[in-house]
């Protein structure tokens, strides 16, 4: 069960490719305004789902159901449903972000940590079976997580470990696709010359991968950590099968619940526009983290290419 | 696996031993041992040993009454007669044969759209469009559940407005489609990443002499940029379809918005869950994620082959 | 956590990773169902005093009132409440965590249809000896039929739905009917004139909604399912029974007087709020549930008893509603099935989960509290809700069963039923591929199928 959503990886690799100079910006390029409009319009198509979301934040229940969708209308309830979501069931929604916030940034250090010290390794030492060893580790993004649910739960409940932060952070350490990335960054960002020049300096392979390696593969380790962020963020299916205490519930859990609490009968209140609320506020850390480290993760990217 | 993907990336380079007395050698292995070792203690404990024990699971038989059973293979030959499976193999393959090349195609036009560096305020477009990524699949498929409401969604609003009829997405026939639709939504900006920063990287002497010789912006972009990210191309569809065969939470919400359009077995991944926990199979669950291992192998093993073979012929033909 | 502990935990974990390897299977729960001679007075007052720590998953809103009760009662007893899920997610995780031999509760919420589920594989205690033998009398008598299909007793009864009829007042008298369609045969005339008049449709019937139509069987007095509790099932989902009633709804769904949208979310909401549907077939947890759902339309609605197949007639069926059970792995069975008895026993506790859960009570004491029964609310126009059901609560059939796999009776509903219903096909016709898969799935798994 590993913790990138497969599709969670950055293509840090093919910005590394040795050889390569960036291209000069071109100042005398033609801005064509027909693209730009085209452009804009797609832009439509990712941003106004979201702006149905913020805008649906600021209804009450009949408003969402008696308003155009896109545009503002009805009671102004946005902080009526703020206050119904931070105290829904003793404000658990609170907790919720702790936990979500907590798993990931732990399981993401930690991925990042593993992934770093096995891709540095794999660049940069010739050892027997280091070659079976990559190909297993790619091998293993291949499995589908269903083949592992049932299993792991077992094993981890075995050990009395369901139920708790464990059951989510120490599988989410496994990420094989962060391996193959600074594998494939090491090997560009950390010269050969320079390992071979701290070893004439008699420094021991533990001491050059910690105070050189670790610090040339610094924007390689920020991209890997940021997606493996978003991996055990947006993760579901994991903490859906471990957790059965709702005060470890991570958001997209827990907003599951109270979603399928609104449209399940027997006694129960209708929460839609709290679902709606809180889906809006579980989206806003992540949102927030890739414009404000945008520049990181961005020239994370670019100081790939600048490498060669 | 041990043919799993090598990808594009057997170009590490290994320091020349020549200079090392083996002495040197030892303990350099044994490093490289202890740098990988924390890994592969996880990834034993949290990958092979689940996986074997659930490739042990599956050559049981459980019943309600009787218990586990040594069945040998019988859980996959059934699983290859079962038609609810096969379905779900063949609608993840419309996804891959329909969705993907979308998908994807929209990544590549918007990746060369911004490479080209001619639309104003590219830089907020490209992030606009990456936005979806940072959402959770969870909050994706309740959004698009409310905005594909046949009565108060968005779209239909809208569509009504305009004197159309009422769309139907949620129905069995086109709730594919509305997954296919929030899949592309999601993903479409990070695919774009990947190859956006792929061309990025492409040296600009490559086309600026394809420029010199008359070739037009379109040119370029088909005979120069697009071969040379082909990696970075490979690598985005290998994870789409390692991507499709494993989606669960777009299914699983959307059927408690759709109960009658989302058949348990929509989706494969999603088909064994429901196996495993609402027949209460899990034996034959395990057989089936062992069996969408092997899909997901060799259909990434083929594209690669497939793109590897293509590079070659065109290298001999030039 | 301290490190130590994790530590070992995680040795522990490398441990069982080997034994996996190795070819042995996960711990499995078992015991339950043995014969044990009743626990004396004594053994419980002791059990009660001692400092224990109970689970108790259940969904139902705000119980921690009740459970703040019985703490109060025993204050040596420390109780958590976990809401898991809601229905099926529920029943998977609990089936999951017994299946682990870790981390099931010690008392779970459990619908009358998934007792048998949990029985077949001796999850559940006997509370026999534990004293609930005696409290038979104090509920209805289908419901502890529920609890209690054969000797043993497997729960406490929390809640019922026996079913009735609610509807729009006004939409049914701007067509024309004043009274509440007595018969089926009157309430498809009725569809009839309603559509016609208002273009409301007199109800909804959920595509996906197995509980419902399994319901109107109960009513017409079909016996779809049958259980020993052992290894014999009966299924007849497609008997004469519950053909007619197919054939009923397939006739009006096909004329487009009975809409099928899948109900309980946000769109059926809006039908029930907005005059979309004029009515609802539902159970005795219906009406709450209404005034939540439908505020704007409060003082037109009203609640009738459902539609009977034959004029005199006085049936109803049952939808829904949920026992507390003992889990057989419970380390502390007393102190368990004594809070499973107190929340749903107990005359203040029972009172509170009918006026404040609004779960429909099927304790005795309080269908004969004055203060519940003649309780008016003002959105069903002053009308004794309470009253009426608690009447219909008396003509349910008490001798109906469920199979020990609802889970997959309800997925393959979805699956074979829904789809019909959904395209107006021919549900008469659904209800035999129906039945062809739950007995194929039952022999599948070993059961005798009669």
């Amino acid at each position: 069960m590993t913790s990138i959503d497969a599709r969670a990886a950055v293509p840090v690799e093919e910005v590394a490719a040795p050889g390569r100079r960036p291209r000069a910006y071109d100042p005398q390029r033609r801005r064509s305004v027909l693209l730009t409009v085209l452009l804009w319009i797609c832009v439509l198509y990712f941003v106004l789902p979201l702006w149905w979301l913020v805008v649906s934040t600021t209804k009450d229940n009949s408003g969402l159901f008696s308003t155009f969708g896109l545009w503002f209308g009805g009671n102004f309830a946005l902080i009526e449903n703020l206050q119904t979501l931070f105290t829904l069931r003793d404000g658990i929604f609170l907790r919720w972000i702790a936990n979500t916030i907590l798993y990931s940034v732990v399981s993401a250090l930690g991925a990042t940590v593993l992934s770093a010290m096995a891709g540095y390794a794999f660049a940069k030492y010739d050892f027997p079976g280091r070659k079976a060893l990559f190909s297993i580790t790619l091998g293993a993004i291949m499995i589908p997580l269903t083949a592992l649910a049932l299993p792991t739960y077992l094993l981890f409940a075995s050990a009395g470990l369901t139920d708790t932060p464990w059951a989510i952070i120490i599988p989410s350490l496994v990420n094989p696709f962060g391996v193959y990335l600074m594998r494939v960054y090491a090997t560009d960002a950390v010269p050969d010359s320079i390992i071979e020049a701290a070893r004439v300096d008699g420094a021991g392979e533990n001491r050059i991968f910690w105070g050189v390696g670790m610090r040339l593969l610094g924007p390689g380790l920020v991209t890997v950590f940021l997606f493996s962020l978003v991996g055990t963020w947006n993760n579901y299916f994991l903490p859906l099968i471990m957790l059965n205490t709702s005060d470890l519930y991570p958001l997209t859990v827990g907003l599951a619940q109270i979603q399928s609490a609104a449209t399940a009968g027997g006694g129960s209140q209708a929460l839609f526009s709290t679902v709606i609320t809180g889906s809006f506020v579980s989206i806003i850390p992540l949102i927030v983290a890739f414009l404000f480290l945008q520049r990181y993760w961005q020239s994370g990217l670019a100081t790939g290419s600048v490498k060669g | 696996m041990t043919s799993a993907p090598a990808l594009t990336a057997e170009r590490a380079t290994v320091p020349p031993p020549k200079h090392h007395t083996s002495t040197a050698r030892r303990r350099q292995n044994r490093a490289a041992y202890l740098f990988i070792l924390p890994f592969f203690v996880v990834f034993i404990a949290m990958l092979v040993v689940p996986l074997a024990y659930s490739g042990y699971l599956s050559l049981f038989e459980s019943r309600l009454i009787g218990g586990q059973v040594f069945a040998g293979l019988a859980n996959y030959a059934r699983a290859l007669t079962d038609p609810a499976f096969l379905g779900s193999l063949g609608r993840a393959g419309l996804f891959f044969v329909i969705q993907v090349p979308i998908m994807l195609g929209l990544s590549l036009l918007f990746a060369l759209a911004l490479d080209s560096n001619r639309a104003r305020g590219s830089k907020a477009i490209r992030l606009l469009i990456f936005m979806p990524y940072a959402v959770p699949a969870v909050v994706a498929t309740l959004m698009w559940g409310y905005l594909y409401g046949p009565d108060f969604g968005p779209i239909a609003q809208v569509v009504r407005a305009l004197g159309g009829a009422t769309p139907e997405f949620l129905t069995r026939e086109s709730i594919l489609g509305a997954m296919m639709n929030i899949v592309t939504w999601e993903f479409v900006g990070y695919n774009m990443i990947i190859m956006y920063a792929a061309l990025r990287s492409i040296p600009a002497e490559l086309y600026e002499a394809a420029e010199i010789d008359g070739a037009g912006q379109f040119r370029v972009a088909w005979s120069v940029k697009i071969p040379s990210i082909r990696p970075a191309i490979l690598l985005t569809v290998i994870f789409s379809i390692i991507g499709t065969f494993q989606l669960f939470a777009e299914p699983s919400l959307l059927n408690t918005i759709a109960g009658d359009a989302v058949s348990n077995s929509i989706l494969p991944n999603y088909y064994a869950y429901n196996v495993a926990f609402l027949n209460q199979e899990l034996n034959y669950a395990a057989a089936l994620a062992f069996l969408l291992g092997i899909v997901i192998a060799v259909t990434s093993y083929v594209v690669q082959l497939s793109t590897e073979r293509r590079e070659r012929k065109e290298r001999a033909d030039s | 956590m301290k490190i130590t502990r994790t530590a070992t935990k995680l040795g522990a974990l490398a441990v069982v990773a080997a034994f996996a390897l190795a070819g042995c299977s996960g711990p499995s729960a078992d015991g339950g169902g043995g014969e044990t001679g009743p626990v004396s007075q004594d053994e419980i007052d002791e059990a009660l005093d001692t400092p224990t720590e109970l689970t108790f998953w259940t969904w139902v809103p705000d119980i921690q009132n009740e459970v703040d009760l019985f703490e109060e009662k025993y204050p040596n007893i420390k109780v958590t409440v976990e809401n898991v899920g809601q229905g099926l997610p529920h029943y998977q995780k609990l089936r999951s965590a017994i299946e682990a031999g870790e981390g099931a509760p010690d008392v779970a919420q459990i619908e009358y249809q998934y007792i048998a589920s949990f029985v077949l594989n001796n999850s559940l205690l006997d509370l026999r000896p534990y004293g609930a033998d005696e409290l038979a009398g104090d509920y209805v008598d289908w419901a502890w039929k529920q609890v209690a299909p054969d000797e043993a007793v497997w729960g406490i009864p929390q809640d019922v739905g026996p079913m009735g009829n609610l509807y729009r007042e006004d939409i049914l008298s701007q067509a024309g009917i004043t009274e509440p369609p007595g018969t089926w045969e009157e309430y498809a005339a009725a569809a009839q004139s309603v559509k016609d008049a208002t273009g409301s449709y007199i109800s909804n019937v959920g595509a996906t909604q197995a509980g419902q139509m399994i319901g109107f069987f109960w009513q017409a007095g079909a016996k779809p399912f049958a259980y020993d509790g052992k290894e014999t099932v009966g299924i007849n989902v497609n008997s004469d029974e519950a053909k007619a009633v197919a054939d009923y709804w397939t006739d009006l769904i096909s004329r487009d007087l009975i809409s099928t949208d899948v109900d309980f979310n946000d769109q059926w909401y809006q039908g029930l709020a907005n005059g979309k549907y004029a009515g609802w077939l539902t159970a005795a947890w219906g009406p709450v549930f209404l005034q939540g759902t439908a505020e704007g339309t409060s003082g037109l609605w009203r609640a009738a008893p459902l539609p009977q197949w034959e004029e005199g007639e006085n049936v109803s069926g049952n939808w829904g509603g949920s026992s507390d059970a003992v889990l057989a792995s419970s380390e502390n069975p007393i102190a368990a099935a004594e809070l499973a008895k107190f929340i749903n026993h107990d005359e203040e506790s029972a009172l509170m989960l009918a006026t404040e859960q609004f779960l429909y009570p099927p304790q005795q004491s309080v269908l004969d509290d004055p203060a519940f029964l003649e309780q008016e609310s003002e959105f069903y126009g002053g009308q004794q809700v309470n009253k009426l059901f608690a009447e219909i609560s008396e003509t349910v059939d008490t001798d109906f069963q469920w199979l020990p796999f609802m889970d997959y009776v309800y997925s393959s509903y979805e699956e074979t039923m829904g789809s019909v219903i959904a395209d107006k096909g021919d549900i008469s016709a659904a209800l035999d591929t129906w039945q062809d898969q739950l007995v194929s799935y039952a022999e599948d798994q070993g059961f005798t199928v009669e």
